[in-house]
Order: structure tokens, then C-alpha cells, then sequence
């Protein structure tokens, strides 16, 4: 209850106000009442019953906290959030290589950032991820539904079609492979239709569509319960032209960040958003960098980036909290994103017994 | 800025405060600047009684003296140095983290500074058997690392778990949020609650500019106000209940070829004693290793400017392959 009045969430206006009339902690606020507080800095008796309404709901929160209730969602021991780390799953890659670099794939509740040139893959991963999400769990999936935010028009249906027919053709060779009940039983429903009619599109065209996306996106999830991959292909995109004030790009994008952080941490998501490069002009020679600045860099808690070497694909692992710096090669094959032939077969192994979850992976499927 | 109220002090009635009131005399600060005589006639008071109620106002809020050899000894008393994990860096900041100040991590993305709170935390709870508060903003807290961190340094499993238990995290992902957090911290500490939390000795905030950047730039200055009141909350903590406090911070710089600088400005800077910068030993992202150099930005007892070496990839129980989160408990 001694709370200072600096750290409530009040107006401007109204906290100077209370300054001024030398009001110093939500004490002293909650005893005076809205008609007194109304009288005492001379604003309306509905703007004060609002304001103490405010001060009254953080401070049943602090109470309800400190009393271990219900509104201590967010706050547990290190213990309670490495056995929920190990419980939730992967969306795996199809790219055994990079899951292996990832720690098992993408990662749910956190932000994985994907950097790199025009035409390296950024957005054929997206896609990848937005239908392998959806693999059933008895194949070693989240059987999550995907919103793919698309500001750049980049979003190919007839390559998502390629893509999620190749993963329902995987599923068979295991299911026919294994001939397990539950693995039959899956198929059944998981289809080319079931996979396209699971991925929310949304199409953003400026900065101002996709901040109002973006911040609604917590309504959309609440009725689409399923949902584990938010993707959004170009954040970069937006914000690179139309801007002057650039301490307002700035301020835009990180309260993004910390909008999309929100979200992974909530619904338990994983959020996957692209990024372009741009060149960084040194002394002695200029280095390709991601675009946004240096600050952007922190939004994302998982960073890769893609880039060519000659006329190879690579990916590296540029940030991770919990995953060694590393780069492996990929390509972008018919079916989607996969391992670079002949694949490697030490890390394969290792990787799949390594997450019990995976299901060893077809040589003839690749 | 205190409001005038009957019972603030001995002699200060009801009825002298409806005067006063009348007067436009609310505040202690008002009551104590303000002409006693002028007063004194204006509202028909007793001059005598004025100056005794001003006299004692004056000895409640003023602050009280204290000797140089007094704080010395409570210093020595109460300030304990917890060891970061990483010896290296306890030789930076002079064998460790004091409590009573604030230490500020920064560095570039990916220059390791979680890497660094998570050590702390792990070496904190583990060697010390204290609890840690740990404010996680970027989402960036990761459990099985920290697992992976203490399982390199602890044999023992149920000594592990032990000190997994004993690091609270909190995320917060707005800075009202965090301040509700640290408010909450401040009661509990301040009413010594002897909860299965127990008492904290050290606060980490991974990271600072994440809550704070969303409010800064463009065209307002609201920002700047809230980020002191975090400024002086987080002072005010490590002080008066001798916490080690860590926060992390971004770095930006002015043009694309002038040098690294600590994010939120200037009136920032004077809030942390000690400032650390992490930076990869490779300038170019192509070429990824798990050395960084940490060098001293500001600090109370040590030059400034002096540097060490730090693998952030210690710990990990598996060399040759990356681990998996995914291995049992």
C-alpha cells in the first residue's frame, strides 16, 4: 500500500495533478475517496472514480500475488520452467541439421528470427513451419493451428500445397512403416484440406495494418485456441520506407517486440518473423548485417541467419539462450526445406535419439 | 510533498489544518517555506504553536546525520560480494557483485549477457544457497540452460534441483509490470515474510531496455519519467535491503561507423555504479565463437577501461555436440 504513485499506470495529466496536491502513495489515495479526490485536484467525479479504479486494480493484484493466487501466471521458479520447457514440444524443420542447431526445432514461447538475402529462404522455411506445425503428435508434432501475417505478398499457396503434400506423404511411409492404431487413426484427418484450412492468412500492406494485426492478435488467439506458430513473413519490410522520425520507428518496433513476446509467452507459441539484411558501412570494408538496426536485434530471443556460400545454402545460429553458434548447410527442394544430400549422418543419429518425440526419418522420402 | 494531516505531528490539529487549508497551505513543504507570521495572522493561529508544529516537521523529514566510521561499519556489516560464476569476471568487478549497488550488463544481441544472468544466477543459488529474483523481459530466461549450467558445476541431482528451485522468475513484459514486480519484492522483503521464497539477496533484469524502449522516442516525454522511477526504485532496493541488483542493457550507436554506446542516454548512465561491456571477440557474425571480452565502462574501485576474457560456453556438458533440451530430468 505504499506503493508510489509514479509506478501506477496513470495518465500524465492526472499523475502530475496528484503531485501537485502532494499525494505521494496509493495510501493516501485510496483513503480520500472519488468525491474527495474530485474536490481535492479539481477534475470530473467520473475521472476520478476511474482513475481509483485504476489503483485499486493494481494494488489487488500486488495482493493477490504476494497471497500465491491466480494472478501469478507469469511468475514461477526456474524448476516449474524447465519441466514446461521439456514438456512442449518442437515444430520441427524438416531439416534435421538445423533442428539439431535449434536444440530440436523451433522453439515454442519464444521469438525465432529469421535473417537473410532475397531468395535464400526465408519465406519457404515460413511456409514449411506453418504446415509442420500441424503434424499430429503421435508423429512427434504439436498438432497446432499457424497465422501467417504476410506484409511483403511473398505467401505462395500452390508452393504451401507442394509442401503440405509432401508432409502427408512423410506421415504415410511412417504410418505404414510402424502400422500403429493411432498413427492410422491420425491420418485420417490430417489431409492436404485439413493442413491449408488451419493456416490463417492475414495480409498486412503498411506499418499501421500490421501494429493493429499484431496487437489484436491476442483476441484472434483466444478463439483459436490451437494456434502454436505465428509467423510474420517481412517485419522488415514496413518500416524500411515512410519513416522520418526514426526514434519513432524505433519506439514502434520494440513495443512490437515486446507485443509479440506477450503473445509467444501466453499462448504458448512460437512466433517466427523474417528480416532482411542490409550492408553496414565499415572502415576498411562493409559487412552485411540484419536490417533494423542494432536495438532490433534484442526483440528476437532465437536469431539465424541464412546466406549463400557460392551456390550453397547456409544457416547459422547467430543468438540463442540455450544453443552453441553454428552453421549447417540446407537446400530448398520440391517438397520444401530439407537436409542437403547426402545428409549427415552422425548428426541424424544423434538427433533422434536425442528427442524421443522425432520419428527416425526415411532415407527414401528425401 | 507530504499532505498535511492531524496526527502528522503533536500540535497539529484538525482545526489548524482546515485553516491552513483555507490559507493554501496543503503539504509539509508549503507549511515549512511559507512566512510563520504571515500565517500566523492570516489564519488567526498561535505564532508560538506554529513554530513549535514547523520545528518538528523539520526533524521528521529532514535527514538525519550519520558519521563516517557508523557507515563504515554497517557497510561492512551488510554488504556481501556474490560471485558472478565466471572468475574472470569477479576479477573485473573487483572479486564479484556488491550488494547495495546496481551493475549493468551490456552489449550488442547475441554478445552473451543472458549467458552472464544466467550464470549469475546459477552460481548464486548454487554456491551461496541464496534465492534469486530473476526479471525476465525478452523472454530470454531459459531453463534447460541453466540445468545445463549447474549440472557442469554440481554433481549431486537433488543439489540441482535444489537451486533450480531457488530462482524465482517473473516475466514481465511492460515496465508497469516490473515495477508492480519490484513493489511486490519490496513488501515481501520490508515485512519479512519467511515464505517458502525466503529472502532474495540478489535481483537480476534481463532486460531493462526491452520494458523501457517501447516508451522512448518520438515526440514524448512520458518515458523518461517512468524510466527514473524505475531508476531510483532499483537504487532504493539494492540500498535499503542490501541486494545485488543486475539489470542488462542494449547498445546503439549514433551513426554506423561511430563506436558502441550503452542505450538510454545520458540520465541512465548515472544509475548503474558499475558498467560492463560484452563484445564478441569476432566482429563479423560469420564467423561465430563462444569468446567474448568483457571491459569495464565505469566502476566505483577499479580503473576503467581494463578487459577479460570470457568463454560463455563453459558449462556445457557436452562439448562436441549441441544438447538437447529435451533430455529427462
Amino acid at each position: 500500500m505504499q506503493r508510489d504513485l509514479g509506478s501506477l499506470p496513470l495518465a500524465p495529466a492526472l499523475r502530475a495533478r496528484l503531485v501537485a496536491a502532494g499525494f505521494q502513495t496509493v495510501q493516501e489515495l485510496l483513503e480520500i475517496g472519488p468525491c474527495g479526490l474530485s474536490k481535492e485536484i479539481g477534475i470530473s467525479k467520473e475521472e476520478a472514480l476511474e482513475a481509483l479504479q485504476v489503483v485499486r486494480q493494481e494494488c489487488h493484484g500486488d495482493a493477490a500475488r504476494t497471497a500465491g493466487g491466480s494472478g501469478a501466471t507469469r511468475k514461477c521458479t526456474a524448476l516449474e520452467l524447465l519441466e514446461e520447457e521439456q514438456a512442449q514440444g518442437f515444430i520441427i524443420t524438416f531439416c534435421s541439421a538445423l533442428d539439431n542447431i535449434l536444440g530440436g526445432g523451433v522453439q515454442l514461447t519464444k521469438i525465432t528470427e529469421i535473417c537473410g538475402a532475397p531468395g535464400v529462404g526465408k519465406t519457404q522455411l515460413c511456409m514449411q513451419l506453418a504446415v509442420d506445425v500441424q503434424i499430429p503428435e503421435c508423429f512427434g508434432g504439436v498438432a497446432g493451428e499457424a497465422v501467417f501475417i504476410d506484409t511483403e505478398g511473398s505467401f505462395m499457396v500452390d508452393r504451401v500445397v507442394d509442401i503440405a503434400t509432401a508432409c502427408v506423404q512423410h506421415c504415410q511411409l511412417i504410418a505404414e512403416a510402424h502400422q500403429e492404431e493411432d498413427n492410422l487413426k491420425a491420418l485420417e484427418t490430417f489431409s492436404l484440406e485439413s493442413i491449408l484450412s488451419h493456416i490463417y492468412y492475414f495480409r498486412c500492406r503498411d506499418y499501421t495494418e500490421l501494429l493493429a494485426q499484431v496487437y489484436l492478435l491476442p483476441d484472434f488467439l483466444s478463439e483459436h485456441s490451437k494456434v502454436r506458430l505465428v509467423v510474420v513473413d517481412g517485419i522488415a519490410f514496413p518500416f524500411r520506407h515512410d519513416f522520418e522520425d526514426l526514434s519513432l520507428r524505433t519506439r514502434l518496433l520494440n513495443g512490437l517486440a515486446q507485443q509479440l513476446i506477450i503473445i509467444a509467452n501466453d499462448h504458448k507459441s512460437a512466433v517466427v518473423l523474417t528480416n532482411q539484411m542490409t550492408t553496414r558501412i565499415g572502415q576498411r570494408q562493409s559487412t552485411l548485417v540484419p536490417a533494423l538496426g542494432e536495438s532490433w536485434g534484442h526483440a528476437a530471443t532465437v536469431r539465424l541467419i541464412f546466406h549463400w556460400d557460392n551456390s550453397q545454402r547456409l544457416a547459422t545460429l547467430y543468438k540463442s539462450p540455450s544453443q552453441k553458434e553454428s552453421t549447417i548447410p540446407y537446400q530448398i527442394t520440391s517438397h520444401g526445406f530439407r537436409d542437403v544430400q547426402p545428409p549427415a549422418v552422425t548428426q541424424n543419429a544423434e538427433g533422434t535419439e536425442m528427442n524421443p518425440r522425432k520419428r527416425p526419418r526415411r532415407e527414401e522420402e528425401k | 510533498m507530504v499532505v498535511l494531516r492531524a496526527g502528522l505531528c503533536p500540535g497539529l490539529t484538525e482545526e489548524m489544518i482546515q485553516l491552513l487549508r483555507a490559507n493554501d497551505i496543503r503539504t509539509v513543504v508549503d507549511f515549512v517555506s511559507s512566512d510563520l507570521e504571515d500565517v500566523a495572522q492570516k489564519c488567526s493561529l498561535s505564532y508560538k504553536v506554529l513554530v513549535a508544529v514547523r520545528r518538528v516537521l523539520l526533524a521528521q523529514f529532514s535527514a538525519f546525520p550519520a558519521n563516517g566510521a557508523d557507515l563504515y561499519e554497517e557497510l561492512k556489516s551488510s554488504t556481501a560480494i556474490l560471485p558472478t560464476g565466471s572468475p574472470s569476471l569477479d576479477q573485473l568487478l573487483d572479486s564479484g557483485l556488491y550488494t547495495g549497488e546496481v551493475t549493468e550488463l551490456m552489449g550488442a544481441p547475441g554478445s552473451g549477457k543472458t549467458q552472464v544472468c544466467l550464470g549469475i544466477a546459477g552460481s548464486v543459488s548454487l554456491g551461496l544457497k541464496q534465492h534469486v529474483l530473476f526479471l525476465d523481459s525478452t523472454g530470454g530466461f531459459t531453463a534447460s540452460r541453466l540445468y545445463q549450467m549447474l549440472r557442469a558445476r554440481a554433481e549431486d541431482e537433488e543439489e540441482q534441483l535444489e537451486a533450480l528451485q531457488r530462482i524465482q522468475v517473473v516475466r514481465v513484459f511492460d515496465v508497469y509490470e516490473m515495477l508492480s514486480a519490484l513493489q511486490e519484492l519490496r513488501d515481501r522483503l520490508s515485512q519479512q515474510v519467511v515464505s517458502s521464497t525466503g529472502p532474495f539477496k540478489i535481483v537480476v533484469i534481463d532486460s531493462v531496455s526491452a520494458v523501457i524502449y517501447p516508451l522512448l522516442g518520438g515526440k514524448q516525454s512520458e518515458g523518461l519519467a517512468i524510466m527514473m522511477q524505475l531508476a531510483r526504485e532499483l537504487k532504493t532496493l539494492a540500498r535499503e535491503f542490501s541486494l545485488a541488483v543486475v539489470v542488462t542493457n542494449q547498445v546503439t550507436r549514433d551513426s554506423s561507423t561511430s563506436p558502441l554506446k550503452p542505450a538510454l542516454g545520458r540520465s541512465w548512465s548515472f544509475v548503474p555504479s558499475t558498467r560492463v561491456l560484452l563484445e564478441s571477440k569476432e566482429a563479423a557474425w560469420e564467423k561465430a565463437t563462444t569468446q567474448r571480452v568483457a571491459s569495464l565502462a565505469k566502476s566505483p574501485r577499479q580503473p576503467t577501461g581494463i578487459q577479460v576474457e570470457l568463454d560463455i560456453g563453459n558449462g556445457d556438458v557436452q562439448e562436441p555436440s549441441p544438447a538437447t533440451p529435451t533430455q529427462g530430468l
